[in-house]
């Protein structure tokens, strides 16, 4: 495991480099940091139509602007899984079931109150006195969590490697303040402290605003003064006018022909970065004939062109996804080199038929039959995830096309969730992965101990895939810190995405960020990807450490 | 007297089939508020665990309790006029919530309600008696054309022209970013400022069903004997126009306006919704689409009962404009 991550290391060279060319402005930064900087505004928080004041970072319902007044151990990038540390310096695995996190010392709270280790071990205590608060299910994972020293140990109580993540995304916060907290289930910390880089400065019902924190241990690399978030709209059409009218510096939205759209509303800054972040497929139902035909998927699989569908999809901003299971090219240190073509599958009518054939249906009169009877599919999705409806629709004209008579079923999110937890559809359009990290996305969607019996819901697998191969070499990499045996297990992995087809990846879902380089520059790009631009996340803190005046 | 006692109890037993009902339609809608907060996150991009929906499950306390046992809480709520708590501001109660929504939907709508009426209402006296002509002719046409927009269509056009190409009027939201609502001159005066754009299309959508109201009832009235006999009299024509047609004609406009009165606390969902209006229209959205049990029927009851209010109101204020109701 890496220990300093390369991001992190060009990050300090680049600020350096910044401090030579602009030295006068960081001088003063650092010793009166609210000078200067200037106002950074990202897009906020759902408006609906006005916010209520909850920054308890334990909370679904708290402001995104507690990214930035707390801070994790360390943030893995959804990208490639490498790791930023910010309250740990670094970890290791002592064993399998024992991760050790050394504290980093010197930070203060921004209350002055001196940050230690105590204040980790206190935060994972909290999430097992309040299972309300461990939206990460912590305590279904590990047995305890100790101090010594500057080191904080968590002990796992069965080997998983790849949980390390969770654990070290968990928001820390002052034991001093949140061990005399009534009811922090319901409490909404409106007076945050926290060790991150801002402090909440005024809160408004339509907008709130955060101020520089001068003592943060790394307040030379944070550039803005004052981090604003307004509200918003409850109308997504006047999101989108205030977003082409350039009244942000970041913001997360999808617009159609965003060249036409934003970019040449002032070409000289504006800029857009649409990654993949994460893949949306079509789920098929194995507990169901003939979906549970492995010859029956891969017809499938063939006989779709997944190019047209993601440009119905997503206007063609992202392409077609890799069958292997990760997303490309992020994740292409782990791709299996015997994979033909990276895992991408091409439209192959012919070699589709052959499939369907194997699987005891041939095409008549222009459906696909089989004892008669023509193959049928009805695909389950939310109403509303236009982006969804586009690409089934266009699935089902290429279905129809070898002969399956494929239907759409639009239901609200409630009724789609329930058929895909309950098992009770036929296909289902669903996304996979984006973790950035191969281990938790293909536990999620293949680990057989998700796939319960019809009508017993689960949140994960949804199309009931068991192989015990596949348990084996998940439970190879939940286990294994073996960089080589990491990388074997993934192959396995990804040989049972493409050659079983559990699910039919279709595209990549777009993260959609736009950027003003205005007032700041330094944003995530196609050629500085050091996260995604989701403005909602712990990416926050990511972008706010790596931004710079313009 | 007697009217009233009749009036009255039949207002309550509708009252109570209401507050029943209000508890009941909820519960029969597909889904649950655990769902719906899950979906408010996968929306967002957390990827949804086990974990995750226990952890929903336990913040919300979503309801295990049998049915009766939920409506015995829910009347004893309703009579000590506690709501609970909503599941999407958990931070506030419910009364709450709502107090914060209310000022600004009878504020816009209120008013626009009021002006809309008095603006069609003359208007329609005045086509009903200039029957025929070219005002009645101008005002018909100008009427019928405006009624023909859809008010969230109007909304839409009036926001993407005056707001965002002509930068006349602010885009979004009842008040500046950033402020908080208080009562100063200035913040008035913002508030004011960000209503102009709602209150037009919700006055221009409005106004056309008074004038038509209006101007049909004036054409049946002018036709009356006793509107005849006062002209054989030698009145004055305002006199006629107003005390002796306008009078009678303007009681079912009155009926009507006593109903939207009590549906102003309603808010308008569509119009609220396309400028971001912080009312009470945009908050029982977001109850009905988070499945906020507890929020969704404070909303309802409060516009089940002010509709009711408003109808009894209505009843009782016809036994002084219409002196035939007393005898029934």
């Amino acid at each position: 495991m890496r220990r300093v991550s390369p991001v992190r290391s060009t990050m300090l060279w680049a600020a350096a480099a910044f401090c030579l060319v602009a030295l006068s402005a960081c001088g003063n930064n650092s010793s009166n940091g609210s000078s200067g900087g200037g106002t950074l505004t990202i897009q906020g928080d759902a408006g609906n139509p006005t916010l209520v004041e909850n920054f308890n970072p334990f909370q679904g319902s708290a402001l995104h602007g507690f990214n930035l007044i707390y801070e994790p151990l360390e943030i893995p990038s959804p990208i490639d899984g490498s790791y930023t540390p910010f309250l740990a310096t670094g970890y290791k695995f002592s064993d399998p079931k024992t991760l050790v996190y050394t504290i980093r010392q010197g930070v203060k709270w921004s209350d002055g109150k001196d940050f230690t280790p105590a204040d980790v071990v206190f935060t994972f205590n909290l999430l097992k006195k309040y299972p309300a608060l461990d939206s990460k299910g912590v305590w279904q994972q590990i047995s305890g969590v100790s101090a010594s020293g500057n080191d904080v140990t968590v002990n796992f109580s069965a080997p998983n490697v790849p949980f390390a993540s969770s654990i070290a995304q968990t928001t820390i916060v002052p034991q001093h303040l949140w061990s005399s907290m009534s009811d922090p289930v319901k409490d909404p910390n409106t007076k945050p402290v926290g060790t991150g880089p801002f402090m909440l400065d005024q809160f408004a019902p339509t907008q709130y605003s955060l101020k520089k924190n001068t003592n943060y241990w790394q307040a030379d690399k944070i550039a803005p003064s004052e981090v604003v978030f307004p509200a918003q709209a409850s109308n997504q059409s006047t999101n989108q006018l205030d977003v082409v009218s350039g009244k942000f510096d970041w913001s997360y939205n999808f617009l159609p022909d965003v060249k036409t759209t934003y970019v040449s509303r002032d070409p000289a800054h504006n800029q857009y970065w649409f990654p993949a972040g994460g893949t949306i497929g079509l789920y098929l139902n194995l507990t169901k004939r003939p979906y549970s035909d492995v010859n029956f998927r891969k017809g499938i699989s063939m006989a779709l062109d997944r190019t047209t569908i993601a440009t119905k999809a997503v206007n063609g901003y992202l392409d077609q996804a890799s069958m292997s299971g990760l997303i490309l090219p992020n994740l292409k240190k782990w791709l299996d080199p015997s994979l033909p073509n990276q895992g991408l599958v091409k439209q192959d009518t012919a070699g589709a038929q052959a499939a369907f054939a194997q699987a005891g249906y041939t095409t008549q009169g222009g459906k696909l039959m089989s004892n008669g009877k023509q193959a049928t599919m009805s695909i389950v999705m939310p109403g509303n995830f236009s982006d969804w409806v586009a690409a089934a629709k266009e699935v089902v004209n290429q279905l129809g096309a070898v002969g399956i008579a494929a239907t759409l079923d639009l239901p609200q999110y409630a009724q789609y969730s329930s058929a895909i937890q309950g098992g009770t559809f036929d296909a289902a359009i669903g996304g996979f992965g984006g973790s950035g990290d191969p281990y938790t996305d293909f536990d999620v969607a293949l680990a057989s101990s998700f796939a319960t019996p019809v009508n017993t819901p689960t949140a994960n697998n949804f199309e009931r895939f068991k192989d015990p191969a596949v348990d084996q070499a998940l439970a190879t990499l939940a286990s294994s810190t073996d960089q080589s045996a990491q990388q074997q297990a993934t192959y396995t992995l990804e040989q049972a995405m493409y050659n079983k087809v559990p699910i039919v990846l279709m595209y990549y879902g777009g993260s959609w960020g736009l950027f003003s380089t205005k007032r700041f520059t330094g944003w995530p790009s196609a050629s500085n990807p050091y996260t995604l631009p989701t403005s909602y996340n712990n990416s926050l803190l990511t972008v706010v450490t790596h931004i710079t005046k313009a | 007297m007697n009217y009233v006692v009749r009036k009255g109890t039949l207002f309550l037993i509708t009252l109570w089939g209401a507050i029943t009902l209000n508890f009941l339609l909820p519960r029969l809608m597909p889904g649950s508020p655990v769902d719906a907060a899950l979906a408010r996150l996968a929306s967002s991009g957390v990827p949804i665990t086990n974990a995750e929906r226990q952890a929903v499950e336990i913040q919300l306390g979503s309801p295990h309790a049998s049915l009766l046992s939920q409506y015995g809480d829910y009347l004893s709520g309703i009579v000590h006029l506690n709501f609970g708590s909503s599941y999407s501001f958990p931070s506030e109660t419910v009364a709450q919530t709502i107090g914060k929504a209310a000022p600004w939907t009878l504020g816009l709508v209120g008013v626009t309600t009021i002006v809309a009426f008095i603006i069609g209402t003359l208007l329609g006296v005045y086509a009903g008696w200039r029957r025929g002509k070219t005002a009645d002719t101008t005002v018909t046409l100008g009427a019928t054309f405006l009624a023909a927009f859809p008010p969230f269509w109007l909304g839409l056009l009036l926001l993407y022209v005056l707001a965002f190409k002509l930068s006349l009027f602010p885009i979004k939201g009842g008040y500046n970013p950033g402020e908080t609502p208080n009562l100063s001159p200035s913040f008035l005066a913002d508030a004011v400022y960000h209503s102009i754009l709602p209150a037009l299309t919700l006055a221009i959508t409005t106004l056309s069903g008074w004038v038509f109201g209006m101007r049909n009832n004036m054409i049946n009235t002018l036709g009356e004997d006793y509107v005849t006999f006062a002209e054989a009299n030698g009145l004055r024509t305002r006199t006629i126009a107003l005390l002796y047609a306008a009078r009678n004609a303007i009681l079912p406009n009155v009926t009507a306006f006593g109903l939207s009165l009590g549906a102003v606390v309603g808010g308008s969902v569509l119009v609220e919704g396309v400028f971001s209006y912080p009312g009470l229209g945009n908050l029982l959205y977001i109850a009905v689409s988070n499945h906020d049990f507890p929020l969704m029927q404070a909303l309802f009851l409060v516009i089940t009962v002010s509709m009711l209010v408003a109808i009894f109101v209505v009843d009782l204020l016809y036994v002084r404009l219409d002196p035939r109701v007393r005898q029934a």
